[in-house]
């Protein structure tokens, strides 16, 4: 089974802080890590080529640096990192960047005379925690035209060219039944990641990661980065938090009585009790 | 001097008038008597039904010369005092269990001069120390004498009681890092010991004296704190063993390497399989009876990288059965946290525990621990074993069973201590490598230590506190002892 994990990376969010003039985060300084619910959908992958065969390969769209990520994918056990970038590539929203990286899975799979063959099965992580948006997973499916199957809990039979997976909705679990080639994306449930290896770093360091870009993709140049998003940032702001108060006061023993019932009024005013 | 008027007591109550005083001293809002705000102040984070006892009196001086004339009227008036911190001891060390005033330097937090020529920092005693470490983190320096308790404890408490921690292996503890100090005497006297220097033998070192005598010689007010530069590199090893005895034996060979990790804790089974349970982490643990957790750090990450192979390489050479790496900060939480949560996990299973910190030989970190299986089995408790290999100081955890009835318990766990600590001796070890003696393990130190180096202690004592005011009975109890 060949499976492809689409990672990205994000900051890493314990200690983020804003620029209060720009609305955007400050990022100098700020370590970047695998987005946390990506661990979710190699840590599946791997499952999956542990009991199928075949070869997961991680692919991240992002500049040069961003290959760390595919090297701690492959410490963690995946087999191969493929690293979309271009300067092109830059300012891309979900539509643009699920188009760039469903055009990079397009040609890995079409890469015949390799060992990797098909696509059989795209693997996404929920959301990203920076964006929230939950849309690069869904868009990639979108662009291959492969069914899809979002929020993924379990997969819990693969045969015969289809799977059965169950999703996770708010009554409980939805249960599918999918063929191959798929796009799934998958909630923490699914499986908990495992820690990379030695013996995976050591590989991590010699592996070769090839680099996709408008040199070797047959691309929309209309649909690249920043020109090709529709996406359009007029303006962040931090929402302010206004929290409106009320002190009562009993300066005095005889006014205690009072004061209580000024406050349960309040609290009945706003149906708190 | 007073008379003293009770015979129970070498020591004289706190009245009204003495409060006065105090008040005059250091303001109203700085006198706490009320009963209820009394008891915050009453217990550490030793169990308060066992030893916790309440003060007399608080102050809350915002000055040295507040607290000089505060201890000048107890001199007077042979009043004890307890000095106290942020309250994070775990022996017991800044409880009032003689009544009396209890100082505490919470008021007393400002930073009095950050010299990054000469690359100290000089705060008062009541700074929260996570708070210095992040100031001097701004400036890329580095105060590395930081130990585990993190986010409350106070710089006056850590010098007071040496405390240790995790990066002890490579950084030392904190009096490494303490280059002076304003002490208030048992008299009531000010001096500075030591200054901004890396060496200084004009004299005895009483700075070093004071530092880990758990507020015995004095409160110390200020302090010069030695800062270096700030690692930017670092990871951490899970490295997978059979064995304690496999795990142990990897360390020397690290070492020998050239490689001084900053930290390496070692986890035994017991350890690892409650955290785990407890924060529902799914490490493959079952057929590692002990682990070891490695961190480097250094100023590059290549530096790092290649540290981490070599150590790696090294561990997979004497038998680890999986060696993990962590190299990104959700990797590295999630590791730690597995050590961080251990004494939390055990508090789900039984809240009654005894804490301990001995310290043996690293090479004997092996013979622990079929003792502690031994003792475990004696005396029908659980006995984690966890802590910092690196320098052999070891958590071993006396958790009482749920169903095991207090009396029992009470009987079990004595008996229990007295041979853990027997055991500790025997190996070259002391009883206590990081949290002190306190009251908590006063009478065991006297059943363990040298009796001509318990007479120098009482000694020193007597020469700077005649009247045996300050934190009294802590450590040890004068009665009983030669005179000097």
């Amino acid at each position: 089974m060949n499976i492809v994990v689409p990672i990205k990376q994000v900051p890493e969010t314990s200690n983020v802080k804003m620029d209060p003039e720009k609305g955007t985060m400050i990022r100098a300084g700020v370590e970047s890590v695998i987005n946390p619910l990506d661990l979710y959908a190699i840590e599946s992958a791997l499952r999956l080529r542990e009991e199928h065969g075949g070869v997961v390969t991680a692919i991240t769209m992002g500049p040069p640096p961003a290959a760390t990520a595919l090297r701690q994918a492959i410490a963690m056990g995946c087999d191969e990192g493929i690293l979309v970038s271009d300067r092109k590539f830059g300012g891309a929203d979900t539509w643009a960047t699920s188009y760039t990286l469903a055009e990079a899975i397009r040609k890995l799979g079409a890469e015949t005379g390799s060992e990797r063959g098909a696509v059989d099965l795209v693997i996404a992580g929920e959301r990203a925690t920076d964006g929230d948006t939950a849309q690069v997973g869904p868009g990639i499916a979108a662009w291959l035209d492969l069914p899809l199957a979002t929020y993924v809990a379990h997969i819990t039979d693969v045969a015969d060219g289809t799977m059965t997976v169950e999703r996770l909705v708010e009554e409980g679990y939805q249960i599918l039944s999918i063929p191959f080639p798929a796009l799934i994306t998958v909630v923490k449930e699914s499986a908990a990641p495992r820690l990379p290896t030695l013996s995976g770093k050591k590989r991590s360091i010699s592996q070769e990661i090839p680099v996709f870009s408008t040199e070797n993709m047959d691309l929309d140049a209309a649909s690249l980065g920043l020109k090709g998003s529709p996406t359009k940032v007029v303006k962040i702001a931090t929402p302010k938090v206004t929290r409106g108060g009320e002190l009562v006061t009993a300066g005095t023993e005889d006014e205690v009585v009072s004061a209580v019932d000024r406050l349960m009024a309040f609290l009945e005013e706003k149906d708190l009790v | 001097m007073a008379a003293k008027t009770r015979n129970a007591s070498p020591y004289n109550p706190v009245t009204p008038d003495i409060v006065g005083e105090l008040r005059g001293i250091v303001g109203d809002r700085n006198v706490i008597v009320d009963e209820e705000k009394l008891e915050t102040y009453s217990h550490d984070e030793t169990n308060a039904d066992e030893y916790g006892h309440m003060p007399e009196v608080v102050v809350l001086p915002t000055t040295t010369e507040q607290v000089a004339a505060v201890v000048q009227l107890a001199n007077r008036e042979v009043i004890p005092i307890t000095p106290r911190g942020a309250g994070s001891g775990l022996s017991g060390g800044a409880i009032p269990d003689h009544g009396g005033i209890l100082i505490s330097v919470e008021r007393m937090n400002k930073v009095v001069e950050l010299d990054v020529d000469n690359m100290v920092i000089v705060v008062e005693a009541g700074m929260v120390t996570n708070d210095l470490a992040q100031l001097v983190q701004e400036k890329k320096l580095f105060f590395a004498g930081y130990p585990m308790s993190l986010q409350s404890c106070y710089i006056g408490g850590n010098i007071a009681e040496n405390a240790g921690g995790g990066k002890a292996v490579k950084y030392g503890v904190t009096g490494r890092y303490i280059q002076g100090l304003e002490l208030v005497t048992p008299t009531g006297e000010v001096v500075w010991l030591g200054g901004k220097l890396s060496k200084d033998v004009s004299g005895y070192d009483l700075t070093h004296l004071v530092v880990g005598s758990e507020g015995t010689l004095g409160i110390v007010t200020k302090a010069i704190v030695k800062l270096i530069g700030l690692p930017t590199a670092s990871a951490d090893l899970l490295v997978l063993f059979r064995t304690a005895r496999e795990a142990i034996d990897v360390v020397p060979t690290i070492m020998a390497r050239g490689i001084v990790p900053t930290s390496i804790e070692f986890m035994d089974q017991l350890s690892v399989q409650t955290s785990c349970a407890y924060l529902n982490e799914s490490l493959p643990y079952q057929e590692a009876g002990a682990m070891l957790l490695i961190e480097l750090d250094g100023t590059s990450a290549e530096q790092v990288e290649a540290n981490m192979i070599a150590t790696g390489d090294l561990c997979e050479q004497h038998g680890a059965i999986e060696v993990y790496i962590a190299e990104d900060a959700t990797t590295k939480e999630r590791i730690w946290s597995v050590r961080r949560n251990i004494a939390e996990a055990f508090k789900v299973y039984s809240p009654i525990q005894s804490l301990e910190d001995i310290v043996v030989p690293i090479a004997s970190i092996p013979d622990v621990i079929p003792e502690l299986e031994r003792l475990s089995a004696t005396y029908g408790m659980k006995i984690p074993c966890y802590g910092h290999a690196g320098d052999g100081n070891l958590h071993a955890t006396l958790v009482k069973d749920p169903e095991m009835d207090m009396e029992t318990w009470h009987t079990n766990e004595d008996r229990c201590l007295q041979e853990l600590y027997a055991l500790t001796t025997r190996l070259g070890g002391k009883i206590s490598g990081e949290h002190g003696i306190g009251i908590k393990r006063k009478r065991y130190l006297k059943g363990v230590i040298n009796p001509v180096e318990l007479s120098l202690m009482a000694g020193i004592k007597r020469a700077w506190d005649p009247n045996n005011i300050m934190n009294p009975g802590k450590i040890f109890d004068l009665d009983g002892t030669t005179a000097s």
